[in-house]
């Protein structure tokens, strides 16, 4: 057999090739993989591990679930300010007439975070410099720059200003700048903001049994949509997001959820133009009227 | 000596040949199956779409002539009058398009996807959007167009299913040829607005779309975009990427119910410096020029 030294011009050559392989191996374990579609079946939130959590549906089914049909956000919460704790009301008062309120999502408006994590689909598209966030009601978009800051001067948008970076298994998210219209609101219950909110979300895988018992009991409280969107049978990971909210307009304390996703079923194509009913009420919300001619 | 530079030859070789098998093995991999990289934002300054080098063409404004300076889009300041009388176009077809003209023609913004927040359903959509951005995942493609974030979704090396249900945006599946990304399409959904450009040309949902997307170089992305632009007109004045190329997509539409035979059509992009801009048809639906409303609803008679 060949005695050979690794001698000049063996040993860099040598050398060379390693340092290929680990680096192409070391680039690919920095970025979890978080891609794909995700589904869930519930619209409410989870609550956090710790410390404050979301506003909750107080209204209740006879059977101790909360009514999905009927969003009466709890304004009693201590962390609402004044202003959040009225508008939390002025929503819950319209619900308990037994109407539906205007919300992004049935008057076809923009959704920003953290409205838009109470989606039932997601798409996670992971770039080089950005991630897309795709979301099934309304072609909802999301761009994500990765590893930059928010600029010194935000000008308000409807989605805000997204930047990310990774920090070893967790997307870390961080928005600011979501402008305020006339439908704006964090949750399902019509929780306003202000320009003050600021959203930190970081995304992770978690195993599979995780993910489904967290479904599970989520769908236990709050009920499952209409439509399976959430992928039962695959074994793969689950991917959850822990949220925090800040806006010392609204609350007076930063306040946490959860959103637990499994595999999604199938992308859900979902005009909102073609339609205004609130798919879980079914009931029209705000009917134009023409009281007057316009022109 | 001779002995010694042997040894260290055969040394060499074999270290060479170690490092072959160790380096060539992971290029290969990352080169066995190359795909065009259309990443990035890709813009243009024009609306409509650009006419193929030759055979049948896409329908044109009837009222804007070579060099016109009025902009396209925008409010339109000229009216849109597609050419009725292009003869790939049946006669119901034309007579839609020749009703839609005289609307026009008459001061009334016709409702169309973009001013009612209607899906952009394709082709349409390549009339109308400045700009396109692709994410180029393993299994699928994904389009992202700014104008009220319009997405497609492409399956990549999958077939149509044998029983294709209408949606707004159809069902695509491409595959790569080399350098073009090809996609196929069918089933685009018939809406209260849906038309094939943005003279009214009506589709049916026999339509069928085919597109091919490649690169070409900043030399003739230039060239076709100005030529278009002296007879299109202007619409906007995006800066684009000197370090790039162009895209350039060039699809042929087939509806039998529609035209005599198909048409193929073009659209070149340059890669833009701005920033993906934020657009929401729902803010506003007034046409901005000349600030009509289109579309108001009216309550003639309860609804329940």
């Amino acid at each position: 057999m060949f005695n050979v030294r690794l001698t000049w011009p063996v040993a860099p050559l040598v050398a060379a090739a390693q340092f290929l392989l680990v680096t192409a191996s070391a680039r690919d374990a920095e970025v979890p993989d978080l891609s794909g579609l995700w589904g869930r079946q519930s619209l409410d939130w989870e609550p956090p591990a710790t410390g404050p959590g979301p506003v909750v549906n107080t209204k209740l089914r006879a059977n101790g679930m909360r009514d999905s049909d009927t969003r009466v956000g709890d304004y009693n919460n201590p962390m609402l300010t004044p202003f959040a704790a009225a508008e939390v009301k002025r929503h819950g008062d319209i619900s308990l007439k037994g109407e539906t309120f205007p919300n992004p999502a049935n008057q076809c408006q923009p959704q920003a975070s953290p409205f838009l994590l109470t989606q039932l689909e997601m798409e996670l598209l992971q770039q080089k410099d950005e991630v897309v966030l795709l979301y099934m009601i309304d072609h909802q978009v999301r761009h994500v720059r990765l590893n930059q800051k928010h600029p010194a001067h935000v000008v308000p948008s409807w989605s805000g200003d997204s930047v990310g970076h990774y920090e070893g298994d967790t997307l870390v998210v961080d928005t600011i700048g979501v402008k305020v219209g006339p439908f704006s609101m964090v949750d399902q219950y019509g929780t306003p903001y202000t320009g003050a909110l600021h959203v930190v979300e970081r995304y992770r895988l978690i195993d599979g049994q995780s993910a489904r018992d967290a479904e599970q009991r989520n769908e236990k409280l709050s009920g499952s949509a209409m439509g399976r969107f959430a992928d039962f049978e695959n074994n793969g990971k689950g991917l959850q997001i822990q949220f925090t909210v800040e806006d010392s307009g609204s609350f007076k304390s930063p306040w946490s959820a959860v959103v637990t996703y499994l595999h999604g079923r199938e992308w859900l194509e979902f005009i909102c133009a073609e339609s205004p009913y609130d798919y879980v009420t079914g009931k029209n919300p705000q009917i134009p009227t023409a009281n007057k001619p316009d022109f | 000596m001779h002995a010694v530079l042997g040894r260290s030859f055969r040394g060499a070789i074999l270290g060479v040949g170690l490092a072959s098998v160790l380096i060539l093995p992971a290029l290969a991999a990352q080169n066995v199956n190359p795909i065009p990289d259309f990443s990035g934002v890709w813009w243009r300054n024009a609306m409509d779409p650009e006419l193929p080098p030759s055979g049948p063409k896409p329908l044109v404004n009837l009222m804007r002539h070579d060099n016109d300076p009025h902009p396209n889009g925008g409010g339109d300041p000229l009216p849109l009058v597609g050419d009725y009388n292009n003869p790939n176009l049946k006669p119901k077809a034309a007579e839609a398009v020749k009703k839609a003209g005289e609307l026009s023609a008459s001061g009334r913004i016709n409702p169309d996807p973009s001013n009612q927040c209607a899906p952009f359903s394709p082709p349409y959509i390549f009339t109308i959007q400045l700009g396109v951005q692709m994410l180029q995942e393993k299994d699928e493609i994904v389009m992202l167009y700014p104008q009220d974030d319009q997405v497609r979704r492409v399956r990549l090396n999958a077939g149509h299913p044998k029983k294709v249900t209408p949606s707004a945006m159809g069902d695509s599946v491409g595959h790569y040829e080399g350098d073009t990304l090809v996609i196929d399409t069918v089933g685009v959904k018939l809406g209260p607005v849906t038309m094939v450009d943005r003279y009214g040309t009506p589709q049916s949902e026999a339509l069928h779309l085919t597109e091919r997307y490649r690169l070409i170089d900043a030399a003739d992305a230039k060239e076709a975009m100005e030529r278009h632009q002296r007879r299109a007109g202007p619409a906007g004045a995006a800066p684009f990427d000197p370090n790039y190329g162009g895209l350039q997509l060039q699809y042929t539409v087939e509806d039998p119910n529609v035209f005599t035979m198909p048409w193929s059509a073009q659209i070149t992009y340059r890669r833009t410096m701005l920033p993906w801009a934020e657009q929401v048809c729902a803010e506003n639906i007034v046409e901005y020029w000349p600030g009509m409303n289109i579309g108001v609803p009216k309550a003639g008679k309860p609804d329940f």
